[in-house]
Parts: structure tokens; C-alpha cells; sequence
């Protein structure tokens, strides 16, 4: 089963909730890790991975240069750049690499031949390590400036599941990044269940709301953890939309300063802090993902 | 002029420092704040307004007129993104959520007509007045839409139009090509972090970022107790970027980022922060202008 977590929101929990199931799932279950938050990967870190195994580079981005031996200033790839990536920098026309698309419209429209090349770029690593906890983990890391980090996470999700047969292993839990772009639709894609995580506040509902938008362009059964679940007294709008649109609750998790202590110690909290209420209540959502969702 | 916060790892409070900067400069200098996390906008949250004069923003996507299409082929090829898919016969098809609407295909199409306007609605930008002196521009992607650069372009040209003494920018987290699109232009990039291990590594993505952008950065240390200043100090200097200012961990910060009322507005040791670091960034003002 492919169990893709999500969140729309960034810093609600995510990576935290997902290591700390990962470490209690890893007793029963036969797992492999993905990171999908391929522009910050956090849950090797989290998970004591200090060394890579393998590392795959992924050759994929395309970007134009333009060559101003060549370059006859007519300022046409400029004018039809659909990005406005192409600037005027001390009397050339210079792509910017670090927010070019790769579309070579401006290759098409030049009408001096070889002046504008479209390259193909590294777009990234994808590597694979085994955690401290025995089962292996695949994270990606796009480089600075990059497009497309959500074919970098198809590549990372393909290379999953290699080793899943390789490995006979039953179950990929699938970090996915913030927001509900490529990245998160190339971690969603694909996957049995959708597991959101959101905290009580209005910025993070109405994040959860969007990527929701998105599971259900998936068809996919999804259910809620609300993280942080006291920081905010009184705020009943998280509880009523998801019951209001029939998404299970698979509890709530306190706010705990065990977390980000366990956090600078790079454990999940369930392991550095076994008996603080955070993890107490993961330990009951575990028993609930084991109980409903794996069984 | 612009300045941009950024800094790769989502939940850093990115946005609590863009909204309380953008309120404590809003009464010295004629401000815009651009939220341009399309992907997830909340600074109207923050702000506790709700959006208003919204526009849609639509993409180019090619609509093939059969009867004129000589079946060359030569869309599908020129395609970067393999969006356009051909049959046997050379029969071109549109897979609609991979265009990036970049019209490769009509500058290739050989026969004038065959490939025609059409368009696919992918967001919509924002321009809403606050009660705190200063108008927000918000980019909003539409769920189930993969590409959220188009939306970071068309918004901050909307904020670039109104044109205002200075638009203070607020980025995505990450640091692929539409974060640098939102700080491109940046005469500043502040970047946040807390000082943490997660928050370490990601913000050195973000320094590196700020470098290969040839951008003066700053850093602020969010949740500064969380952990040791002393390993942001070490990249700072790695990177030649200068810590400007601590916030400690603070419950009046979440009730106010909750409550949508900025933290700036009241009295307290978190908004002389917030006033502190507005000082600072005028005087650099002053300095470039």
C-alpha cells in the first residue's frame, strides 16, 4: 500500500508526524521511506541518516543560454518569453538558469541559428540510505534554482518502487512537500490513502482545504490528524469541515515542547521522548493506522 | 525596489515576519506586500482581510483546428513538456494539465490557423486593501493546477503596477525556480530560519540561493531558543549574510498570528523586535536608494 501524507501548509508537523509513525509502523510492517519534499528534505535527518548509499543524479531540467558572440540584440526571445526569464544585462540578453522553464520558445523565435541553445541541466540527486531503524528511505534533493521538482519526485517514487519488489516490502509512506503544486501532485499520485496533517489555526485550514481539493481529483480516501490540537481554544473549524466532509479524525496531538527538543536531537519525539503527551497520542494514532488503514 | 523573505523550510514563519515588517514599515514608506506563495497564500490570514478585487489568470493552450492541421507533427516534437501527444496518423492531442502554455507549438505550426487561441483558467491574483496603510497582493493557484510559476509572474507584476515605493515580497518555501522568481529583483533577501538542525540545512539552500543571485542577505533567528544561535552564526559567515535580528518562542506571537491581528500592533518585547528590524531595513533603504 502507498500512503502519500500531506499537509498544504508548511511547519504543521509534517515530517515529525511521519517519522514518528514510521518508527512505530517499522515493528510491524515491512516500510520504505520517501521524501518528497524535495526542495527541503528533513526526514533522512530525522530518521539518523547521516551517509547516503547511492546516489542517482537526475539529469532532466533543460535551460537556455544564449550566446552573445552571436546575438544580434533584436530582443525578440525577451519579448516572447513567457516566464519573463530573459533580462538585459549590460547590453545582452542573458536567460536567467535559476528561474528558466526550459520551454525554448526563445530558441524558436531567434532568427540568427545557434544562437540560443537549450541545455539539459542536472536537475538534482536522488539517494537512498537505510535508516537507523533498519528500513530504507528514498529522498531527493532538487539543486537551487531548478524547475520541475515533481518529476524529480516521480523518479524517487519509481525508484521505490524497485525496491520494493526487490525487497518484498509491503508498505511506502510518502512525505510529500508543502503546498499543491507538482511536487505535491507527484507525491499524491499514485498513492492508496492520503493522510493529512493540520494544526487548528486559519492559515492552516484553509491550506488543507486546497490539497484536500486535490485528493479528491484522485479519487483517494483521505483522513485528518489534527496537530497542535490545544494552541488554539475554541477553534471548532477544523473539526466541523472534516466532518462536515466525512474525512476521519485519526486523533490529535498536543502541543509539546518535547517536539522541537527532539527535533534538535534529530529523533523522532515517540523515541527521545517516549512518555510526553505528543507521544502518547501518536502511539494512539499508530494503533489506528495499523487497526483501520493497514490491516 | 524590492526586498524578499524567504527561507526554504516551510513553517520557519516566513510569513508572521513578511506581515509584521510589512505593518511596522507601512507608516514610513509607500509599501506593497506581495504574497507570493501561490501555492499556499495566507498572509491575508495574518492580516485578518478577507481577499478582494480578485482577476482570474488564464494560460495559453493550444486548441488544434482539425480541418487546416496537416499532421507534421512538428508541435509534439517541439513540446519540452510532452503535452502534446500524436496518433498514428500524426493526429495531435492536448493533455492539458502538462501545458505550460508557453506556445512553442504555434510558433512551430506551419499552417497559420491550424493551431487557434484557446485558454485554461489556472489561478487568480488579489489586490486587497488593509487597514494597515498598505495594499496585499496575493497569487492563488487553482487546486489540481501543477505550475505555479505563471501565477508568481502575474502577481507581482500586479504589485509592480501599483507602483509603490517599495513591495516586500514573500516567497514559497523551497528553493526551486518559482522561490527565485519571487526573489528575482530583490535589491534584499531576508532570509528566516530557526536554529535547528532541520532549519540549519535548509537555510543554507536559501544562502546559496541568495549567492548565486548576487543578493545581500540577511537572517532572522525565529524561535531563537529552540536551539544554538551559535551554528547559524557559523553558516552566516559561511555565506557572508548577517543575522539582523532574535525572536524568542512566543505564545503572544501564535495568539496573534491565530487572531489574524498582527503582533507589531501591540506593546511588547516581540514588537520592538518587529520595530527594531524595521528600523534596520529603512536605514538600508536610505543607504540603496
Amino acid at each position: 500500500m502507498q500512503i502519500a501524507i500531506a499537509s498544504g501548509k508548511g511547519g504543521v508537523g509534517k515530517s515529525t508526524v511521519t517519522a514518528s509513525l514510521l518508527y512505530f509502523l517499522k515493528d510491524e510492517y515491512r516500510l520504505i521511506a520517501v521524501d518528497a519534499d524535495a526542495e527541503a528534505p528533513n526526514l533522512g535527518l530525522l530518521l539518523g541518516v547521516t551517509e547516503w548509499e547511492e546516489e542517482r543524479e537526475h539529469v532532466g531540467a533543460k535551460v537556455a543560454r544564449i550566446n552573445p558572440e552571436t546575438c544580434i540584440r533584436c530582443g525578440i526571445c525577451h519579448e516572447k518569453c513567457p516566464h519573463d526569464s530573459i533580462k538585459l544585462v549590460d547590453g545582452d540578453y542573458v536567460v536567467n538558469q535559476l528561474t528558466c522553464e526550459g520551454c525554448n520558445v526563445c530558441g524558436l523565435v531567434c532568427p540568427v541559428p545557434g544562437t540560443v541553445t537549450l541545455e539539459e541541466v542536472r536537475s538534482g540527486v536522488i539517494r537512498r540510505a537505510t535508516t537507523k531503524y533498519g528500513f530504507p528511505i528514498i529522498s531527493a534533493q532538487l539543486d537551487v534554482g531548478r524547475p520541475e521538482s515533481g518529476k524529480l519526485v516521480t523518479e524517487e517514487k519509481e525508484w521505490a518502487k524497485q525496491l520494493m519488489k526487490k525487497l518484498d516490502l509491503e508498505h511506502m509512506i510518502v512525505d510529500s512537500a508543502a503546498g499543491i503544486g507538482c511536487q505535491v501532485i507527484a507525491s499524491l499520485g499514485g498513492a492508496d490513502v492520503a493522510i493529512l496533517i493540520a494544526e487548528p489555526t486559519p492559515a492552516s485550514i484553509s491550506d488543507v482545504r486546497r490539497v484536500y481539493k486535490v485528493v479528491q481529483h484522485f479519487r483517494q480516501p483521505a483522513y485528518l490528524i489534527i496537530n497542535k490540537a490545544d494552541i488554539n481554544p475554541g477553534f471548532r473549524a477544523l473539526r466541523e469541515w472534516a466532518e462536515g466532509e466525512g474525512i476521519p479524525i485519526l486523533g490529535e496531538i498536543p502541543y509539546d515542547r518535547a517536539i522541537p527538543k527532539s527535533m534538535a536531537m534529530l529523533k523522532p519525539v515517540v523515541e527521545a521522548f517516549p512518555e510526553a503527551p505528543a507521544s502518547r497520542a501518536i502511539r494512539e494514532i499508530a494503533e489506528v493506522i495499523m487497526g483501520e488503514i493497514l490491516k | 525596489m524590492q526586498i524578499a523573505v524567504s527561507g526554504g523550510k516551510g513553517g520557519t514563519g516566513k510569513s508572521t515576519i513578511a506581515v509584521n515588517l510589512a505593518v511596522a514599515l507601512a507608516n514610513r514608506i509607500e509599501i506593497a506586500l506581495a504574497d507570493l506563495d501561490v501555492e499556499a497564500p495566507n498572509d491575508h490570514l495574518l492580516l485578518g482581510v478577507e481577499l478582494a478585487n480578485e482577476e482570474p489568470v488564464t494560460q495559453f493552450m493550444p486548441k488544434f483546428d482539425y480541418s487546416k492541421c496537416t499532421r507534421c507533427r512538428k508541435c509534439a516534437e517541439v513540446c519540452e513538456e510532452h503535452a502534446i501527444i500524436t496518433l498514428k496518423d500524426g493526429t495531435p492531442f492536448l493533455m492539458p494539465t502538462l501545458c505550460s502554455g508557453c506556445r512553442a507549438c504555434e510558433i512551430v505550426c506551419p499552417v497559420p490557423g491550424a493551431i487557434l487561441e484557446g485558454s485554461r483558467l489556472v489561478g487568480h491574483t488579489y489586490v486587497t486593501e488593509t487597514p494597515y496603510g498598505f495594499p496585499l497582493v496575493t497569487g492563488k493557484l487553482l487546486e489540481g493546477e501543477e505550475r505555479s510559476m505563471p501565477l508568481v509572474v502575474v502577481a507581482k507584476k500586479r504589485a509592480q503596477a501599483l507602483n509603490k515605493d517599495l513591495i516586500l515580497v514573500d516567497t514559497a518555501a523551497g528553493t526551486g525556480n518559482t522561490v527565485s522568481k519571487a526573489i528575482e529583483d530583490s535589491k534584499l533577501l531576508i532570509a528566516v530560519t530557526e536554529p535547528t538542525p532541520l532549519g540549519l540545512h535548509d537555510l543554507e539552500l536559501i544562502l546559496e540561493l541568495g549567492r548565486l543571485m548576487s543578493i545581500p542577505t540577511w537572517i532572522v533567528v525565529n524561535r531563537a531558543d529552540l536551539g544554538d544561535v551559535k551554528e547559524v552564526e557559523k553558516l552566516a559567515t559561511k555565506y557572508g549574510a548577517e543575522i539582523v535580528a532574535e525572536i524568542p518562542y512566543s505564545e503572544a506571537i501564535v495568539r496573534s498570528y491565530v487572531a489574524g491581528r498582527p503582533i507589531v500592533l501591540k506593546d511588547g518585547p516581540e514588537a520592538e523586535i518587529f520595530k527594531g528590524l524595521a528600523d534596520r531595513v529603512a536605514e538600508f533603504l536610505k543607504e540603496v536608494i
